[in-house]
């Protein structure tokens, strides 16, 4: 509507949207809270499906749909970032486009692609406009479309050990006016958020103030971080060394998220114990220890606890040990609330991550060589765990 | 076991190799056109030695640095306290932000990840992996501030 790409358009014609066009403001709030909340809600719904094993036989397609869907959201949140043209949007599409020269063979061809030439220009812009505005959108109405078509057909997932639920009402008019009902109340709290808070609730990683325009020959300002979303991959990226078995630090960075994404996506058919329709308290106890990795990223790319100057090395030594000390907390919090409440007695991955942070924030290990001690552990105590299960096995089998 | 005939190439099977070859040729033919449609061309301009304009030259005196274009690069020229002019590769070699010169500290700093390079582009802390490119520049008789080109050797 009033939106206009390009080098000498693209910022102006956000202030003149925002200061200038009647409710335009509201316009560009909404649109920010609601990005936000979608990926609040996105990552809320595949934590729940995950924890409940709604994705176990023969919903396995609808997990990856919906990966791929969480995927695309979180592109449409890096290629909108770029759209206003501001100091931000330039050094945070800077950085989030120059870790695919990291992809062997095809890297400087994905950079290339990406933005329309070597370096973030106006190219990008353009580029970036077109995956906001056609390409993303048409690629997720597709893919929500077989989601949807997925659920309709196979229903929701039962509870694990569980027969399907019999559907308790009609959907026209009781169910519709249930869903009518929850959505007048989201749209209420989106309203009330957008009005308050135009500009985001002041977080670092969820504010949108317009601020100063692009300058490509300016440097990085102090302080610079990626929405909220990304921070964990962004302290990640601070974390590892120049170099490190034979590979550049960013190379095997990407190597090692990469994995960890390509794990979260094959999930239903690693899970054979939920596929047999039984309890897999190791996949619960997964989901809870990518909960305690990402959660103390996050915190710690907050500079949380941080001394001026917040990049000193007294000061990272601080962050670490007071993220630490929160993520720790957090983490007792979720073991005894899993013990008491839910019975669990699997605490591996979620000790493992919770030994990971105590070496690194208490001890002063680095962050790598903490992670590899803790992952280390973890691996002996699951082959130990299996092949005492087998044992077990064996001998009850064995006797008459 | 298989027998002789079964190795033997049949019509069948040689019109299923054309059929294959065919067929990778057909995804050749329409996929190139499309992956060669993406990456754009280079873009020209202007390169070769290059005089700061007298806002960059300010911009020098006052801050200790400045980042000019230079053949389709961006280059950070510093003057330091002794007021010796250096040039360097203004992109990080972490993930690509662009660098500053920190006077105070004589070092240049990457915002984005907490890097620091001493004035010869080494790497002093922090993530990048490799040191920045060092250019050449020159002051002229009239004050005037030229970058001649990338320096081959440290």
């Amino acid at each position: 509507m009033y939106y206009q790409p390009g080098e000498a358009t693209a910022y102006e014609s956000m202030r003149y949207l925002t200061t200038k066009v009647p409710f335009g403001w509201l316009m560009r709030s909404v649109h920010c809270w609601s990005a936000h909340l979608m990926i609040i809600s996105l990552v809320a719904h595949m934590f729940s499906t995950m924890m409940l094993k709604a994705y176990r036989p023969p919903r396995e397609l609808t997990w990856v749909t919906g990966y791929i869907m969480f995927a695309l959201t979180l592109g449409f949140g890096f290629s909108g970032y770029l759209l206003p043209w501001n100091k931000l949007a330039f050094f945070a599409t800077s950085v989030g486009t120059d870790l695919v020269k990291s992809v062997p063979v095809a890297g400087d061809w994905l950079l290339h692609v990406l933005r329309g030439g070597p370096d973030v220009t106006a190219n990008t812009l353009y580029r970036f406009f077109a995956l906001h505005v056609v390409i993303l959108p048409l690629l997720f109405v597709g893919l929500i479309g077989i989601h949807l078509l997925f659920v309709q057909r196979q229903g929701m997932a039962p509870p694990i050990g569980q027969k399907v639920a019999p559907r308790g009402m009609k959907f026209f008019p009781s169910f519709a006016l249930r869903d009518l009902l929850l959505w007048l109340f989201c749209f209420m709290i989106l309203l009330v958020l957008a009005v308050f808070l135009p500009y985001g609730p002041g977080i670092p990683g969820m504010e949108w103030e317009l601020g100063e325009k692009a300058n490509p020959l300016e440097p990085a300002f102090p302080g610079i971080k990626p929405e909220w979303y990304f921070l964990w991959e962004y302290q990640l990226l601070k974390e590892f060394p120049p170099h490190l078995l034979g590979l550049e630090g960013p190379q095997l960075c990407l190597l090692v998220v990469t994995l960890l994404l390509g794990i979260w996506a094959i999930i239903p058919w690693l899970d054979r114990q939920a596929a047999r329709n039984e309890p897999s308290p190791s996949f619960s106890d997964f989901g809870w220890g990518a909960i305690v990795f990402l959660t103390f990223l996050t915190l710690k790319a907050w500079d949380i606890g941080g001394l001026q100057p917040v990049d000193s090395p007294a000061s990272i030594k601080v962050i670490s040990r007071t993220c630490a000390w929160w993520t720790l907390g957090l983490g007792a919090v979720i073991v005894a609330v899993r013990w008491v409440v839910y019975k669990h007695r699997w605490f591996i991955f979620t000790g493992a991550a919770l030994l990971h942070v105590a070496l690194h924030g208490l001890l002063g290990l680095s962050y790598l060589t903490a992670g590899a001690i803790a992952g280390l552990l973890a691996v002996i105590a699951v082959v130990t765990r299996v092949l005492a299960a087998r044992r077990v096995k064996a001998t009850v089998g064995a006797s008459p | 076991m298989r027998s002789e005939t079964d190795q033997k190439p049949t019509r069948r099977s040689f019109l299923d190799l054309l059929l294959g070859v065919s067929v990778v040729a057909w995804l050749g033919s329409v996929l190139y056109p499309v992956f060669r449609y993406l990456k754009p061309l280079p873009q020209s301009g202007p390169v070769g030695p290059t005089r700061l304009t007298a806002t960059e030259l300010t911009k020098l005196e006052k801050d200790g640095f400045v980042i000019v274009p230079f053949s389709g690069k961006r280059v950070l020229v510093v003057q330091n306290a002794a007021h010796q002019l250096l040039a360097l590769d203004a992109k990080c070699t972490h993930e690509g932000c662009t660098v500053q010169y920190l006077a105070g500290e004589s070092v240049i700093w990457c915002a984005c990840h907490n890097a620091r390079f001493d004035l010869d582009g080494r790497v002093l802390s922090g993530p990048p992996p490799r040191p920045l490119p060092r250019y050449t520049a020159e002051r002229q008789e009239d004050g005037g501030v030229v970058i001649v080109g990338e320096r081959t050797s440290a």
